[in-house]
């Protein structure tokens, strides 16, 4: 009874929290790419003179550019499938959101105790894209029709490259709930299998729409792509399923990688530097690059999957067979 | 400055070129005019653009009011012969019908759709008869007001009736291309400029493409006419925001090409480096542009930081930062002290070495080279036949360069200034990011050596201008950063009438008004060849394939609705459009 009381208490405080580090991380990935690009970027300290107008700080730049959007109109194409279209948004954002509960935070097991929590997760993740994907399919508009169409492309490379990564992890712990693998003694996982850790960054960099992986929301090509014919509140819902799928990615790479730094409340600043190693890698590939045209950013993109894919699974049979862990 | 045509291309000219001439004329510097039958010119396109190689800079009309209209072409021979000509045919008030050179040559079917509007010429056999600037649906004749074969959709011609559902733009048909038919523009994130670009995609592969422009007329050239010859040149400028000076320099070149000027070698000095800083500016802001158009926002920013630069010594020397305001007839209104120049010239060693580093970064990017290797292919015999100038020619290994060929007055002359003309024979994106970039750093060259000669001298920086003939003519040519500028301008006093003098003044010689002025701007040119170059390529690539032209449409507009049940139109003000949108917001 404690316990359930406990992790019902912990789950009811990680809905800030999350949504909190989800801002902040978008935030300095924000602020980096800004300083990359000669750019300032969201301010942290706001100048003298405009403080008073502006707040302190705008570190919480992407929460207001969420609230913004809640409070503009929401059109509906006339041309579109309503249901599906107006209920995308929301089931992406549920996907998303709930994600987070099946993933440790350092010291807070939430529901990750789960005898499946792995699979439970990972199907969530899926879903949060499956959605954006279906949104954009029923919008009715020709810049929505392709987005969907190149984001079910690139899809189809990296959930490949997800799940091998997440079972491999999985098959070499001998467990599927991430409490145990993030828990599990001895070396931690991105010493023992690399190249996993790799292809799960690779997978992150599709799944958030790095460049130069990002030719689903092309703006100059395709204008929003998936996110043509949304507004308003619906776009507001994309945005902080975004913030959230920036939580989990990284949440679910430091839990399946580096989870001794998952096991108690103090080891939260080694998990605050991996976010932040994270993040800053994650930028700087962003900005180094143009976006690839579709066919051969998936040409390139499936050809670094699959042979660290293959990598994984010979590592996976050598660690599981032939190393006792 | 004035250079007469040498007597035996006049004697060539004669013989062999066109010798169903009825008049001929030398002009200044290296431009000969002659006048034709109606009849010929076709048959005179035929010979100079198949036989010849001549490159059609433009044809265009004049209103000669109650005697007619006068046809001009002007045909550049540089590929052969030191000589510009200027060929001239009068056209009946009452039957003005042309025979279409675009039949011959694609250079000149935007020329004659512009023609059609402007001047309500009919242009027989012409192979694209939509209109240029007016809606493709519109129905109406715009010079005459009548329902005329202007339209496409006149019943007369085509039995359609104008409807919003049979609307289409051409060369696509609705019934077969409703589904991936994909209307980019006319403001489209990718290229933030007013215009149409339908492509008919088969998944993500382009197989039909056509261009629409014309969102924001402004009838810059009758500004001109009304302004006179002096203040003309402001609004010369004021075309184009990027190449302001290109502008600038190419109006005072024609002016001064109406009267015998002479410009001192000083002003002619600062002439060459506003529009060489011109160019580089307009390059780096495209090398700029075409990383965003390929989601390069890094290369972007840090190409239009490095501009800034470029920006702050255009800024130094005319005090402004976009349109100069010093072009002068006869010379330039401020000059370059002698400190300020060499100031100017320390900073070009710095810019130098930011752009040497960047724009090798930028050229030799993995990701950039898979988005222009073989992109957006154009051949030269594609750029040759469609007309196109600047760095999309060159990029197509033609070598033109009008600096060279037909140069504006600006010091350009090899004995004193070291340049040379960059090609580059990979015909397609890459070929013209090379070019461009290549450019970059021989106008920087043409930059340091006039501040170099500028810090050194002192001297006279204008001429006072002289009386301009009556009904004289000049054309203007200038390689402005996106291609050949051409200007033609006809004096007025002969034919314009009187009703354009003040109450009790008659137009008499001396009028500081001209009768024409025509611009062709060089994106005019190569937009018309973009559909060419999207046709195979992937949608992934239209926006680059367009701004690889580097596309300069003006900008303003007004809002006009049309009801098409019964054909009124009305054009909405700006206080309409204000309580439209307040009425939106309180329902």
């Amino acid at each position: 009874m404690v316990d359930v009381l406990f992790t019902a208490v912990t789950m009811l405080i990680m809905v800030p929290v999350a949504l909190f580090a989800g801002i902040l991380y978008v935030f300095l990935f924000r602020k980096l790419s800004a300083r990359f690009q000669w750019r300032v970027g969201p301010i942290v300290r706001m100048y003298k003179d405009l403080a008073p107008l502006l707040g302190t700080s705008r570190i919480l730049q992407p929460l207001y550019d969420i609230l913004k959007l809640f409070g503009k109109d929401t059109p509906v194409p006339d041309i579109s499938r309503k249901t599906i279209f107006v209920a995308s948004p929301y089931l992406a954002f549920l996907c998303a959101f709930l994600a987070i509960f099946f993933i440790p935070f350092p010291g807070v097991p939430l529901l990750s105790t789960m005898e499946d929590s792995l699979v439970i997760a990972s199907y969530l993740l899926i879903g949060a894209v499956m959605f954006t994907i279906l949104g954009a399919a029923s919008s009715g508009s020709p810049w929505g029709a392709i987005g969907a169409r190149r984001d079910v492309e690139i899809f189809l490379i990296y959930e490949v490259g997800f799940v091998v990564a997440l079972f491999s992890v999985g098959l070499v712990a001998r467990s599927l709930s991430l409490w145990e693998i993030a828990t599990r003694p001895g070396l931690p996982m991105l010493i023992l299998n690399p190249f996993a850790a790799v292809l799960l960054f690779l997978v992150i960099l599709g799944k958030l729409a790095i460049k130069p992986l990002d030719m689903a929301e092309a703006e100059a090509e395709i204008v929003a792509g998936p996110f043509t014919e949304y507004g308003g509140k619906h776009l507001a819902l994309f945005q902080l399923m975004k913030a959230f799928l920036f939580y989990d990615m990284i949440a679910l790479f430091i839990t399946l990688f580096l989870g001794s730094a998952l096991s108690s409340i103090l080891w939260l600043p080694a998990y605050i530097i991996a976010v932040i190693v994270l993040l800053f890698f994650i930028t700087v590939i962003q900005v180094l690059h143009p976006r690839f045209q579709i066919a051969k950013g998936m040409s390139w993109y499936g050809r670094w999957v699959l042979v660290f894919g293959l990598l994984t699974a010979i590592m996976v049979l050598v660690l599981r067979f032939y190393w006792v862990v | 400055m004035t250079t007469s045509v040498d007597p035996t291309i006049m004697e060539w000219l004669k013989t062999e070129v066109v010798p169903e001439g009825l008049e001929f004329k030398p002009l200044r510097e290296n431009r000969v005019l002659v006048r034709v039958k109606l009849e010929d010119v076709a048959k005179l396109a035929e010979r100079f653009v198949k036989k010849l190689g001549a490159r059609l800079s433009h044809e265009t009309g004049v209103d000669r009011e109650q005697s007619g209209f006068d046809i001009v072409y002007v045909y550049d021979f540089s590929n052969v012969k030191n000589l510009v000509l200027i060929l001239e045919a009068s056209v009946d008030r009452d039957n003005p019908i042309i025979p279409s050179v675009g039949k011959v040559t694609w250079q000149a079917v935007w020329a004659e759709r512009e023609i059609k509007e402007f001047l309500g010429i009919n242009v027989e056999g012409m192979p694209d008869p939509r209109h240029q600037f007016l809606p493709y649906e519109w129905p109406k004749n715009p010079e005459t007001g009548l329902p005329s074969d202007l339209s496409l959709y006149t019943p007369a011609t085509t039995g359609i009736i104008p409807t919003s559902a049979n609307w289409k733009p051409i060369g696509i048909d609705p019934t077969t291309a409703r589904s991936s038919l994909l209307p980019i523009g006319p403001y489209h994130p990718g290229v933030i400029e007013g215009q149409t670009v339908y492509v008919r995609v088969d998944g993500e592969h382009v197989i039909d493409a056509d261009i629409k422009t014309g969102y924001h007329h402004r009838g810059i050239h009758r500004l001109i006419e009304r302004r006179g010859y002096n203040k003309g040149v402001f609004v010369a400028e004021r075309v184009c925001g990027i190449c302001s000076a290109a502008h600038g320099l190419a109006y005072v070149t024609c002016a001064e090409n109406l009267y015998d000027a002479e410009v001192p070698e000083r002003a002619q000095y600062i002439r060459t480096l506003l529009v060489e800083l011109n160019r580089v500016q307009s390059h780096i802001l495209w090398i700029g542009v075409a990383a965003d158009l390929i989601g390069w926002k890094t290369g972007f920013m840090i190409t239009w930081g490095l501009r800034e630069r470029v920006m702050d010594i255009i800024e130094a020397i005319t005090g402004n930062r976009v349109n100069y305001g010093i072009w002068r007839l006869g010379g330039v209104s401020r000059d370059v002290s002698q400190e300020l120049a060499m100031k100017a010239r320390q900073t070009i060693p710095g810019l130098k070495e930011a752009l040497t580093q960047l724009i090798p970064a930028v050229v030799d990017h993995p990701v950039v080279k898979a988005r222009v290797v073989g992109v957006g292919p154009l051949t030269f015999a594609q750029a040759f036949d469609g007309g196109a100038v600047g760095p999309v020619a060159r990029a197509s290994n033609w070598k033109i360069d009008t600096r060279r060929d037909n140069p504006p007055h600006a010091m350009y002359d090899p004995r004193k200034i070291s340049w040379e003309i960059v090609v580059d024979d990979h015909c397609d994106m890459l070929g013209r990011t090379l070019v461009r970039a290549k450019e970059t750093f021989v106008s920087i060259g043409i930059v340091d050596q006039c501040l170099a000669y500028l810090e050194k001298t002192t001297g006279e920086i204008r001429e006072k201008p002289q009386t301009i003939e009556p009904g004289s003519e000049a054309v203007g040519l200038n390689e402005a950063p996106r291609g050949e500028l051409f200007y033609y301008m006809r004096a007025g006093g002969t034919d314009v009438a009187d009703y354009m003098m003040p109450e009790g003044k008659h137009n008499v010689q001396g009028s500081n008004l001209l009768q024409a002025v025509r611009i062709r701007t060089p994106s005019y040119r190569n937009n018309a060849i973009i559909p060419q170059m999207l046709i195979g390529s992937a949608l992934a690539d239209v926006p680059i394939v367009m701004g690889s032209t580097d596309q300069c449409l003006a900008c303003t507009d007004r809002v006009e609705v049309i009801n098409d049940k019964t054909e009124e139109s009305h054009t909405l003000t700006w206080e309409e459009l204000v309580r439209m949108s307040q009425k939106r917001w309180r329902s």
